[in-house]
């Protein structure tokens, strides 16, 4: 109840409540503007075509002829580099997170964990373009990196502007983004629990497996959904770090708005990425449940009935 | 709480402890935690099928004894000894005990079938025994009915029975027990208490409870150890404990007590001076002659009457009333000496006492009763 419910809303079950509806209209207004509209705005353009040099699109004539162009052979080169990209990153943000969240959580002392959380927070509160310039400093040919390569009679490596360049951009930039939600679960993960698997005959390993992980597994999905999303979108990591060896396909939707000037494209591309991502986390998702099923099933303890 | 009497348990869920796996042997046990001893330099000796309690104020090292038992913690000194086999530095999951803790420790993400079933893999139980054995544990316990509920779904009493279940399933030498009825209501709790009790006699298993409740202790134990600082001042039945408390402590801690300081007078027959007169005792005592003394009375043995104590009566002394108030079966009264010493009486309901405030009365009780210490 709000301060001005009005007795003629004040009603019993489920009957639509204006005044806690109309609280929710910001949001509502808010979305459809900026979430709903644009991405129908793009759905549309996406099927029509760029009819002149001068001008970036026109749905005069739909067709589905934006896709069709939209997978040439570059995109689709580009397209599948992003795909590697992102499931490798994620993968890696996972695997270099869960211990690091696990050592905050569980074995740091409890006065020190705030330090931690700011340590992991700070460079994410910078800016992310500085950031990313950061690492194309000691990614340069000029670099300690670099000097100390030398040093060694090993060349000049050529580290910027490579897939392997983007790969360590994006690990780093997208880090705390799986760190913070496993450090949450986890550090709400009650020790006793782990205490009394091992009172119950299971040794550290079995006790991880059974008890540890299927209660952190929210936060990893969660980690991997915050990482995996915006991380196939990405565009300026391998705007700065990629060169023409690691774009990514968020570099090629922008540019065919910015550059080619071709909106109907650009939108056939950003839907075809768009549908990517949902595909891939429909995916894991179903992969993640029958997974699980397997597991319960595994699992299952009958209860035999009759008397006790 | 729909659940009433646990069942009596199936005859081969009956653990070994009844013929010796069960006996729990420390022997000059310490640990150290920082600069403090939390357990120092004790000896126990559990027998197989024996129902201990360590009964102690937070911070007296029971539940550290308890921990070092079940090999959560380890001894910096000293030797546990479970079943006749050295423990040293045996991990939880080697050792046969096995714990129901004080928040109980149920997996949330398991139904309480699988959380039952959870040790059985370990104790290598085969696959097709496992139902039969959790649902023996479950109706136990009287739980069946909620096996396939998720924890957070059962109530305090339910999952304190689920957890109960989760132990015993494994058929431990040793089920160690840390306070695990702190968080129920008195009623529930008392009702508990008699069950666990059956269930132990039942079973024949060794049951180690930790607790600071000494009704909890005395209701349940065949032998009672009261800790203080990561000692134990005494063991013994709860009867022992209870009318022969071996220190001024044990006095204190196990049920009510009349505290009394003063300097011994005599020895033969022991004979204490108090503010308020004289105090005889024909219990014996350590305490010697001239030196200071704490007496203990214990209330129900105080019997209250109107008037004054005569001049140079031992073991009476005259107070003013300050308060009767009904507590069950008998009436607690507190009196005051002129002195300031308080003394308080617990006098069997039906028994007729002067109950206006203020009324000047006579505190009496027999030489039997009061239990003198060095203090």
């Amino acid at each position: 109840m709000t301060a001005v419910a009005l007795p003629a809303t004040r009603t019993r079950g489920r009957r639509f409540r204006w005044n806690v509806g109309v609280l929710a209209a910001p949001v509502a207004v808010w979305l459809l503007f900026f979430f709903v509209a644009p991405f129908v705005v793009i759905l549309w353009y996406s099927f029509g075509d760029k009819p002149s040099l001068y001008i970036t699109h026109d749905n005069s004539v739909l067709s589905l002829g934006r896709y069709v162009e939209a997978f040439n052979p570059t995109f689709v080169t580009v397209f599948l580099r992003t795909l590697q990209i992102s499931v490798v990153g994620t993968i890696l943000c996972l695997v270099i997170a869960f211990p690091m969240a696990y050592w905050m959580a569980v074995k740091l002392p409890a006065r020190f964990q705030g330090i931690a959380v700011a340590l992991v927070l700070v460079p994410y509160w910078t800016n992310f373009l500085v950031r990313t310039i950061g690492w194309q400093i000691v990614l340069s040919p000029t670099s300690f990196l670099a000097d100390a390569s030398r040093a060694l009679g090993l060349g000049t490596p050529q580290l910027l502007y490579t897939t392997g360049a983007v790969q360590l951009g994006v690990v780093y930039n997208y880090l705390p983004l799986m760190i913070l939600p496993l450090y949450v679960t986890l550090e709400r993960l009650d020790p006793r629990l782990l205490e009394a698997s091992r009172d119950l005959g299971a040794n550290a390993f079995e006790s991880f497996r059974r008890v540890t992980l299927p209660i952190v597994l929210p936060g990893v999905a969660a980690g991997l959904l915050l990482v995996f999303v915006p991380l196939m979108g990405d565009y300026i990591t391998p705007s700065v770090l990629g060169g023409a060896a690691g774009s990514m396909v968020g570099q090629q939707v922008a540019s065919q708005f910015n550059v080619a000037q071709n909106w109907a494209l650009g939108s056939a591309m950003a839907i075809v990425l768009m549908v990517a991502i949902i595909a891939v986390v429909v995916l894991f998702a179903l992969l993640f449940r029958l997974v699980k099923a397997i597991i319960d099933r595994f699992e299952h303890v009958a209860i035999v009935e009759g008397e006790a | 709480m729909t659940e009433t009497a646990l069942a009596a348990p199936p005859a081969d869920l009956v653990a070994d402890g009844a013929d010796g796996g069960g006996r729990v042997l420390l022997e000059g046990v310490s640990k150290l935690y920082g600069k403090n001893w939390a357990v120092k330099s004790l000896d126990l000796e559990i027998a197989a099928g024996e129902f201990i309690s360590l009964l102690g104020p937070s911070g007296c090292g029971k539940t550290t004894t308890l921990r070092m038992i079940g090999g959560f913690e380890l001894p910096d000194e000293g030797e546990v000894t479970i079943g006749g086999t050295a423990m040293g530095s045996t991990p939880p999951y080697r050792r046969p005990v096995n714990t129901v803790f004080q928040s109980y420790a149920l997996f949330p993400h398991m139904s309480v079938a699988k959380n039952v079933a959870y040790g059985l893999r370990y104790a290598k139980v085969p696959k097709s025994e496992v139902p039969e054995r959790v649902t023996e544990a479950l109706g136990m316990v009287r739980m069946k009915h909620l096996a396939s509920r998720m924890p957070a779904q059962l109530s305090g009493g339910q999952q304190q029975r689920i957890a109960l279940a989760r132990a015993l399933v494994n058929r431990p030498a040793v089920l160690l027990l840390d306070e695990p009825m702190s968080a129920l209501d008195r009623k529930l709790r008392e009702e508990m208490q008699i069950e666990l009790k059956l269930l132990q006699q039942q079973l024949g298993t060794t049951f180690v409870f930790v607790t600071h409740d000494q009704e909890e202790a005395m209701t349940m134990s065949d032998r009672i150890a009261v800790m203080n600082g990561g000692r134990i001042e005494q063991i013994g039945s709860p009867a022992d404990v209870y009318d022969r408390p071996a220190s001024a402590y044990v006095a204190g801690f196990i049920g009510q007590q009349n505290f009394f300081e003063g300097t011994v007078s005599s020895v033969a027959p022991l004979t204490v001076a108090v503010p308020d007169g004289a105090i005889a005792s024909s219990r014996p005592s350590t305490a010697a002659a001239g030196a200071a003394a704490t007496v203990a009375v214990r209330p129900e043995s105080v019997s209250i009457a109107e008037g004054e104590a005569s001049e140079g009566e031992a073991n009476a002394v005259t107070a003013t009333l300050m308060s009767v108030s009904r507590l069950g079966s008998y009436l607690q009264v507190v009196t005051i000496t002129p002195g300031g010493q308080k003394v308080m009486a617990r006098i069997p309901w039906g028994v007729t006492i002067p109950t206006a405030i203020g009324t000047r009365v006579v505190c009496r009780w027999p030489a039997d009763a009061p239990m003198v210490y060095p203090a």
